[in-house]
């Protein structure tokens, strides 16, 4: 075990001392930084941009004095310049480019029209639903204001309406999708990158021949165990970095009320944290382990990626599996992936998350996770201790099922 | 101590790798392992390192079965690796580590092979900043910085410039007299008539010759003749049935069948008045000797 122990921080160092992971990692801080800022940084180069700046021109003065309330009434619509000016005032405004577009209002028989005027109808967006809607709500007030009706009255005609939700499943669902959705692309990404530097580094060793010295120095056991732990570590606190950058970030950069919109922080509990941390130390380990089976077999740099390739596609086709699934999570397939060794690290926090696992799927999610590790662990270590001194072409399945046999 | 392997066998998925195989190493001395290419040097070789297992027979150390635990070993593999960005003395100290070894003994250790080995200015370099040469004395001392009892030299001293040669060549010297138990494995045949008491010649994975170096010269014929004279002696050569392998400058490289037929030449050579200044009977070389076995 101490020998394991002495590879896995070696591994570190070695991971930690290469210039390629500290210049990705820091690429990686940037863009995450940078991506939280991609709002204000859209505000900054647009400046007064005059796509946000709607006229709306009342030359009949339909509206009155209630023109001036369209700015309050709707804050989050873009902005809008009150007016009587007529439609063609309003065309030369557009034309010399004081406003983007101009909304004329008139009235014809009762029925109140718009007129949405742009610089060219093929291109121009669709009328702003908001602004269309706050023009009908303001009309409308205006108009109830003219009847002079009592309270009561107008109570009765404008009800206050409110929507409740309601759902035929008695399982009840909770959480944010879009969390769920980055949380499961962050584990995904994390396990399968992590692990792929497993199945790089044995093949380096393997490749620089250094594997000659280090097998006659320790264990295969020692050896597959220790790169697995120290990469293991090193990308754990990896993604640790990158999700505090992003959560800093995003307090730093972003909008509360954005932010609240966004992300429940309600649901990131402490138990969250470790069941999460938790799957992601054995989905990393599966997968890790799989890698060091594909990274012993090659001799040559150029082989690696066709040796990994069917690792590779289990990782995609459990990432898309237990991906897609979450659109329906009370169905038998969610579950099932939930369950699945190798699909279940990008499911069941999820799940979790919901509140839609029961303890006993997930014990028995984690209990057959980690005995499908030791199966590849068994196996990987076996392969290992007979393939890694073999050099040359690629070995066949069959080469391969030899050396799991060959003692 | 002594290292025994008695009848030891190995096959690769029906390609006998090496076919009952004994051999004893019952005192400290440097032992020669010699053999073509894919003669089952290597796979001997990891089978006494415990890197992989035998198929039949018994590998034992002190009369205990080897195993990576129970031998404290070092190995110098014929194919040289090193971490090419890591800095030299972290690579030798993780080594050294994996062999046991506490922090403080370990940086001793490293201090003085390296200064032995005159590498010590590169210890803070990293590995792929040296020369192979240089690299490949580093990896020497990973063999021997923990002090092993039983010590394996693949080609210690393919790629080294003379310098470097003879100055491996002294610590081996002195490793040997320390009492450490040495098997090289090489193809330089001059090495191991330079080092080794006994050898060991393998070909197709079985013992084709085996013992004492002295031993097995001795009972080999003389079998060249190195002759110079004052004039051309080819007639005298040809006429005698006497192959000649090398002339130059009047001195002939000559193939004798045993020591009469070297005598006879001289008696008729002198009768016709020829002057000789040079005659020399040769036992075979342990390179004649391997081919001979290999090509049997």
């Amino acid at each position: 075990m101490k020998e394991t122990f002495i590879i896995a921080r070696f591994t570190m160092r070695d991971m930690l001392s290469r210039k390629s992971f500290r210049i990705s990692t820091l690429i990686i801080l940037v863009l995450i930084v940078l991506g939280f800022n991609v709002p204000n940084l859209l505000q900054t180069f647009a400046g007064d941009n005059l796509d946000d700046k709607v006229l709306i021109a009342d030359p009949d003065e339909i509206y009155g004095q209630h023109l001036d309330q369209l700015n309050e009434t709707c804050p989050n619509c873009d902005e809008m310049i009150i007016s009587h000016d007529n439609a063609d005032i309003a065309k030369q405004k557009i034309i010399d480019g004081e406003v983007s577009s101009a909304i004329i209002v008139q009235e014809q028989d009762n029925t109140l029209e718009f007129n949405y005027l742009v610089k060219n109808a093929a291109t121009a967006a669709q009328p702003p639903q908001d602004i269309i809607s706050t023009l009908e709500k303001v009309y409308q007030t205006a108009a109830i204001e003219k009847l002079n009706l009592t309270p009561k009255e107008l109570a009765s005609i404008s009800p206050t309406i409110n929507i409740t939700v309601s759902q035929t499943d008695e399982t009840e669902i909770s959480g944010n999708v879009f969390v769920m959705m980055m949380l499961s692309i962050i584990l995904f990404y994390a396990i399968y990158f992590c692990a792929f530097q497993v199945s790089s580094s044995i093949t380096t060793e393997k490749t620089s021949k250094i594997v000659e010295t280090l097998v006659t120095s320790t264990s295969p056991t020692n050896i597959v165990l220790g790169k697995t732990i120290g990469i293991g570590i090193v990308g754990l606190l990896q993604m640790v970095l990158f999700v505090a950058t992003a959560l800093i970030s995003a307090h730093t950069f972003l909008d509360s009320t954005m932010l609240n919109q966004i992300i429940d922080l309600s649901k990131l509990t402490l138990f969250l944290g470790i069941i999460t941390a938790l799957y992601f130390i054995l989905g990393y380990f599966a997968y890790a382990l799989l890698y060091a089976l594909t990274g012993s077999t090659v001799g040559k740099p150029e082989d690696v990626q066709s040796a990994n390739t069917p690792v590779a596609l289990l990782g995609v086709i459990s990432f898309y599996f237990a991906y897609f699934t979450l659109t329906d999570p009370t169905s038998s397939l969610n579950l099932f992936a939930a369950i699945f060794p190798f699909s279940s690290p990008f499911c069941m926090p999820l799940r979790i998350m919901m509140g839609l696992a029961t303890p006993l799927e997930v014990f028995g999610s984690i209990t057959i996770l980690i005995i499908t590790i030791l199966i590849v662990a068994y196996i990987a270590i076996r392969i290992y201790s007979n393939a890694i001194l073999h050099y040359g072409t690629k070995p066949t399945w069959k080469e391969i099922f030899q050396n799991f046999r060959t003692k | 101590m002594s290292l025994v392997l008695e009848h030891v066998s190995k096959n690769f998925a029906g390609h006998q790798a090496v076919q009952d195989l004994s051999l004893t190493l019952d005192q400290p001395a440097i032992f020669g392992l010699l053999g073509t290419n894919g003669a089952g040097k290597t796979t001997t070789i990891r089978m006494i390192l415990g890197i992989i297992t035998k198929d039949q027979g018994k590998i034992t150390w002190n009369n205990q079965p080897v195993t990576r635990k129970s031998v404290n070993f070092g190995y110098l593999p014929e194919e040289r690796g090193i971490y090419p960005k890591i800095k030299t003395c972290d690579q030798l100290a993780y080594f050294a580590k994996l062999k046991g070894m506490d922090q403080a003994s370990a940086a001793e250790s490293i201090n003085h092979w390296a200064k032995r080995l005159k590498v010590e200015e590169y210890l803070n370099l990293p590995a792929e900043k040296l020369s192979k040469g240089n690299q490949q004395k580093i990896q020497f001392i990973a063999a021997i910085l923990h002090d092993p009892d039983l010590i394996i030299l693949d080609e210690p001293f393919s790629g080294l410039d003379p310098v470097n040669t003879e100055l491996l060549k002294n610590v081996i010297i002195d490793l040997s007299k320390k009492g450490k138990y040495i098997i090289m494995s090489t193809h330089q045949m001059s090495v191991i008539e330079e080092f080794c008491t006994s050898v060991l010649i393998l070909n197709r994975g079985k013992t084709v010759l085996q013992g004492n170096l002295r031993e097995i010269k001795s009972h080999y014929p003389a079998n060249r003749l190195i002759i110079s004279a004052d004039e051309d002696i080819t007639k005298f050569l040809n006429a005698a049935k006497l192959k000649i392998e090398f002339n130059k400058n009047l001195q002939y490289t000559v193939r004798i069948p045993n020591e009469t037929a070297a005598h006879q030449l001289l008696r008729d050579l002198i009768q016709q008045n020829v002057t000789i200044n040079e005659f020399i009977i040769q036992k075979p070389t342990l390179n004649d000797i391997f081919i001979e076995k290999v090509e049997q």
